[in-house]
């Protein structure tokens, strides 16, 4: 059996899944103490549970998020080599920066060296500040991460008080900014993160589960427990992902679809094309600042359930709410609360509903029901605004390759799966309104916590390989070194990349079973002549692996679609 | 919306190649790519990234004479290339970017009116293309493209020879010493077009210096007379001091500083063969130029004073040319029709050498002289191989700003043309390019 646990800013679900059947259910507000609330809902999901013979275990928590609500600038110093190009001054680092002298090229050549001298003065700038968390960040330091490790065995023998990171362990992606403020934000929480692990742990083992402990990750991908405490980042925004893949499940494998996933307090919408989320393959941002973490590609409402109605100066409108919704007895008119009133909900309605409105309408003078249908067509049209904005993003995304641009648009999907506790309403609204598919699969408001209990482990490397600089390189941290043997053409290489790809793999536990390696998908795979004076002097070759997100299983309950 | 964003397409069609070790291959962006990606460019608040798309044929019949027809002479590669410009330019009209950097391959600007194969490492005329499709779909009429490639823009001036509403100005290493081998300061345009079209050769071993002294004291006032609604730069790189097929010293920050001070609309890439030296760090230069951005750091490693300083020699030559320039623009221009003389038939034969394919055309270009329009363009042409097989064509253009009465000859002179073809068979083809009414017509 399977169990997933989503910790949301609202509510925690929880799924315990046999097969391909959810067995049991629990949604519970959650705790300002995460750890709590995952105790709480994983003794619910196995309290009188006869059958405990749990096979996994994936958790999808909002604690990075939580950590970094409101950290404009997390306390980390950063030690900049940005070498010739663009001016740091004018990119947007997390973190108070100093920039020194040392800088590599796109060859992973070394152009310039560390000056020494400088790197003590901007650790004790730093430490006059009681920084002690300190990033070393290089640019191509993927390409050759000798100037970042210089840096950190320096540091480290000198200023035992401090603790560094270079940025090549974080990431391995082509692009500085993010690295080095992915490794500002993880050198902040990574200790939290840690001791809520701990905790998480420990709380699996109270209850004598004894099987493999999965990370959701931003992508929809899992991670073992032991390793993912060692990326924390890559836990962010998992909940969407969770969401996405929650879609999944509860429909088709090769669905294409809008996934709409109403909440509390936000709406996410996404993109799955023939059963493959769309991603943000660069990353996302945090608190407004790049970071590495690769991710679906979401756009983000922050209107929900529990919006607030609002009016002012005779305009109706939608905002965060403040205090207890109508339909609950108290005294805030919410989205939700409109549903009751139309009738579009099997929630029971309220006295208060109507007093709440019949106040609005005294105000701005117009009857009840012309106040609540356009509260209504004004969420679908925030909606709408932001599905046109996904479609716009996937038929700009960038293209590199002849392929890409020849293969072509395909036309977009018209169908919506909707999730979450207002699903099934806004499902049936939609429907009226327009002339799409509108799927609300069964178990809507728990799809996150199917999402991620049945969300596969993931990996993607992107390979450089350099024959004449005789080096390699990746997008993975720390992975990237020298050639041990000389690889002569394309095939050679990709052996090589296979290789290495199942040798992480097999480091970080992804695949437990010899038929999950023929998931392995190559795709991309390109070799360069380098030509210098009309000669051929070695070849750089590009190749892209994945084992593709997905699922490990797929719910064959059926679906109730409205149409 | 974003008014102060600059475009930018980067394509650098990883699967195509003239050849494995030709300069125009694969690897040419590569290491451009790394730069641009290493610094987060694409990310960055003041770049927007557009996604290519393909142009369609009407797009480049607009332009070209295809021999035989547009899917001989290009690749997908091609379309793209040229389709990146377009998608660019709409982005501009639209008020999407401030201005926009196509970074894409293949090049296009060797490439001329008729088109029997690949010239320079071009078939087909991207700058050119955009011309005319902004031209014809949101009704601009003057443009000037100014050509920062080392070799003459030679394919651009072909194109616009005898259209007084585009100024062509190409600065670039002299031509008694580089391909094309053209580009002399005579090559003024057709007498329907005069001045609107201006050469600056450049002696080799000019550095930064004399490179801005020409776009300072010749380029910047002849656009400022010109007034143009839109300016594109032909962003070649190779007069960079480290580039293998040409002999210039001009470094990343002038290439900035020129971007910076010409404030081009759209800057598409053109040459530059120094491909890990100069191409990151140029690209990137003129880059963070059109968006307003701090160049200053864009140094590239190999850079030292003395590998951009001329010698006193080339100085004193550029002060030559300079005042040359500045004389000839400030004389009298004649008038239209003294420009065209008595027979009121301007006609120009040429020899064209395409390096890339080994391909010999001569052709025969008449222009006939109206007061009201630019004319009607005819050409006939007849291209050999090394082993001698070719082919003859030949070319009827009706100018965008035509005159009734010339667009009226202008079909009877087509269908007399096609009616002798029939009977004589001079010709393999003959085709009509009629730009006013986007009408083209092969037989």
């Amino acid at each position: 059996m399977y169990i997933g646990i989503d910790v949301g800013g609202t509510y925690t679900d929880g799924v315990l899944i046999d097969g391909s059947k959810v067995i049991k259910s629990v949604k519970i507000e959650t705790e300002n103490n995460l750890s709590i609330s995952v105790q709480q809902v994983l003794a619910k999901l196995l309290l009188n549970q006869e059958n405990k013979n749990i096979s996994r275990v994936v958790l999808s928590t909002t604690l990075i998020t939580n950590m970094l609500a409101g950290i404009k600038k997390p306390p980390v110093g950063m030690l900049l080599l940005p070498g010739p190009g663009t001016n740091p001054r004018s990119q947007n680092f997390c973190s108070d920066y100093i920039l020194l002298k040392g800088a590599v090229d796109y060859r992973g050549r070394i152009i310039e060296e560390i000056d020494f001298g400088e790197v003590d003065n901007a650790v004790k700038y730093f430490l006059d500040k009681s920084i002690t968390s300190l990033v070393v960040a290089c640019k191509f330091s993927q390409r050759n991460p000798f100037l970042e490790n210089r840096i950190e065995h320096y540091i480290k023998e000198r200023y035992p008080q401090v603790d560094v990171a270079p940025s090549n362990r974080t990431s391995g992606l082509l692009n500085w900014i993010r690295r080095a403020n992915g490794t500002a934000f993880t050198l902040f929480v990574k200790n939290e993160y840690d001791k809520f692990m701990q905790r998480f742990e420990e709380t699996i083992a109270e209850h004598e589960i004894n099987c493999p402990v999965y990370i959701l990750k931003a992508d929809g991908g899992t991670l073992p427990l032991e390793i993912a405490r060692q990326y924390p980042l890559e836990s962010i925004f998992s909940g969407p992902a969770a969401s996405t893949f929650g879609a999944l499940a509860t429909t088709q494998q090769d669905i294409t679809g809008i996934m709409l996933d109403i909440g509390g307090t936000t709406t996410d919408i996404g993109l799955i094309l023939n059963g493959i989320p769309l991603m943000a393959e660069r990353g996302i941002y945090v608190n407004g600042y790049l970071v590495p973490v690769r991710a679906l590609a979401l756009s983000s409402l922050a209107l929900g359930g529990d919006s607030a109605i609002t009016h002012k100066n005779g305009q109706l409108g939608i905002a965060p709410r403040k205090g207890k919704a109508c339909y609950l007895g108290g005294d805030s008119l919410t989205f939700t609360d409109i549903l009751v009133y139309l009738e579009k909900s099997k929630l029971s309605s309220h006295p208060k509903i109507e007093l709440a409105l019949k106040e609005i309408s005294k105000n701005i003078g117009r009857t009840a029901e012309n106040i609540a249908e356009e509260i209504l067509n004004q969420f679908i049209a925030r909606i709408d605004e932001k599905i046109e904005e996904m479609f716009l993003r996937w038929e700009e995304e960038p293209a590199y390759r002849i392929f890409q641009i020849i293969s072509g648009q395909e036309t977009r999907p018209q169908t919506i799966i909707c999730l979450g506790g207002p699903a099934q309403s806004i499902g049936s609204i939609l429907a009226q309104k327009r002339n799409w598919r509108i799927i609300v699969p069964q178990h809507a408001e728990i799809a996150n916590a199917i999402g991620a209990a049945l969300a596969k482990t993931t990996l993607k490397m992107d390979v450089l390989i350099d024959t004449e600089q005789g080096r390699y390189s990746t997008n993975l941290p720390g992975l990237s070194g020298a050639l041990s043997s000389r690889l002569l053409t394309l095939d050679e290489a990709k052996t090589f990349a296979l290789e290495m790809f199942k040798g992480k793999c097999a480091e970080w536990k992804l695949v437990t079973a010899d038929k999950e390696l023929e998931d392995i998908e190559i795709i991309y795979e390109e070799g360069f002549n380098i030509v210098r004076n009309w000669q051929t002097n070695g070849k750089i070759f590009q190749i892209g692996l994945q084992i593709k997100p997905g699922l490990v299983n797929l719910l064959n309950e059926g679906t109730d679609a409205i149409e | 919306m974003q008014l102060n964003k600059t475009g930018l397409i980067f394509f650098p069609a990883f699967d195509w190649s003239i050849s494995p070790t030709h300069p125009e291959r694969e690897e040419r962006l590569l290491y451009t790519r790394d730069q641009i990606f290493e610094e987060g460019i694409p990310d960055s608040s003041y770049i927007r990234e557009y996604k290519p798309r393909l142009a369609a044929k009407e797009d480049i019949r607009r332009v070209h004479f295809c021999v035989p027809d547009v899917e001989d002479q290009t690749t997908e590669a091609h379309l793209i290339s040229a389709g990146s410009a377009l998608k660019l330019g709409d982005a501009l009209m639209k008020n999407e970017i401030a201005n926009g950097f196509v970074m894409a391959r293949p090049p296009g600007h060797h490439a001329m009116r008729v088109v029997h194969g690949n010239r320079g490492f071009c078939n087909t005329n991207n700058e050119a293309i955009l011309v005319e499709y902004l031209r014809r779909k949101y009704g601009l009429k003057r443009i000037a493209i100014v050509d920062t490639d080392v070799h003459h823009g030679d394919g651009t001036q072909d194109i616009f020879y005898h259209d007084p509403d585009v100024l062509c100005i190409s600065l670039h290493q002299d031509g008694r010493t580089i391909f094309p081998g053209t580009g002399f300061v005579h090559e003024t345009g057709g007498p329907g077009a005069y001045l609107k079209n201006i050469n600056i050769p450049l002696p080799p071993g000019t550095g930064d210096k004399g490179f801005l002294r020409v776009w300072r004291e010749i380029i910047k006032p002849v656009l400022t007379k010109f007034d143009p609604q839109l300016i594109i730069n032909s962003a070649g790189q190779d007069n960079h001091f480290t580039d293998p097929l040409a002999s210039m010293r001009v470094s990343a920050q002038a290439y900035g500083k020129l971007t910076e001070e010409l404030q081009p609309d759209i800057a598409v890439l053109e040459g530059g063969y120094a491909i890990e030296t100069a191409l990151p760090y140029v690209n990137l230069a003129i880059l963070l130029a059109m968006a307003k951005q701090d160049y200053s750091k864009v140094i590239e490693p190999q850079f030292e004073p003395a590998a951009v300083k001329q010698d006193e020699g080339i100085t004193l030559y550029i002060d030559d040319l300079i005042r040359y320039w500045q004389d000839a623009l400030s004389e009298d221009v004649p008038s239209k029709e003294d420009l065209f003389g008595e027979g009121k038939v301007y006609q120009r034969k040429k020899s064209i050498y395409y390096d890339t394919d080994g391909i010999r055309e001569n052709q025969q270009e008449t222009v006939q002289y109206c007061p009201e329009c630019p004319g009607l363009y005819q050409v006939s042409s007849t291209a050999r191989d090394q082993v001698g097989r070719g082919t003859s064509i030949w070319g009827l253009s009706i100018p965008l700003f035509v005159c009734d009465r010339c667009l009226e000859k202008g079909y009877k002179m087509w269908e007399q043309a096609i009616k002798e073809g029939k009977e004589q068979k001079t010709f393999a083809y003959y085709y009509l390019q009629d730009k006013k009414n986007d009408n083209y017509l092969k037989e």
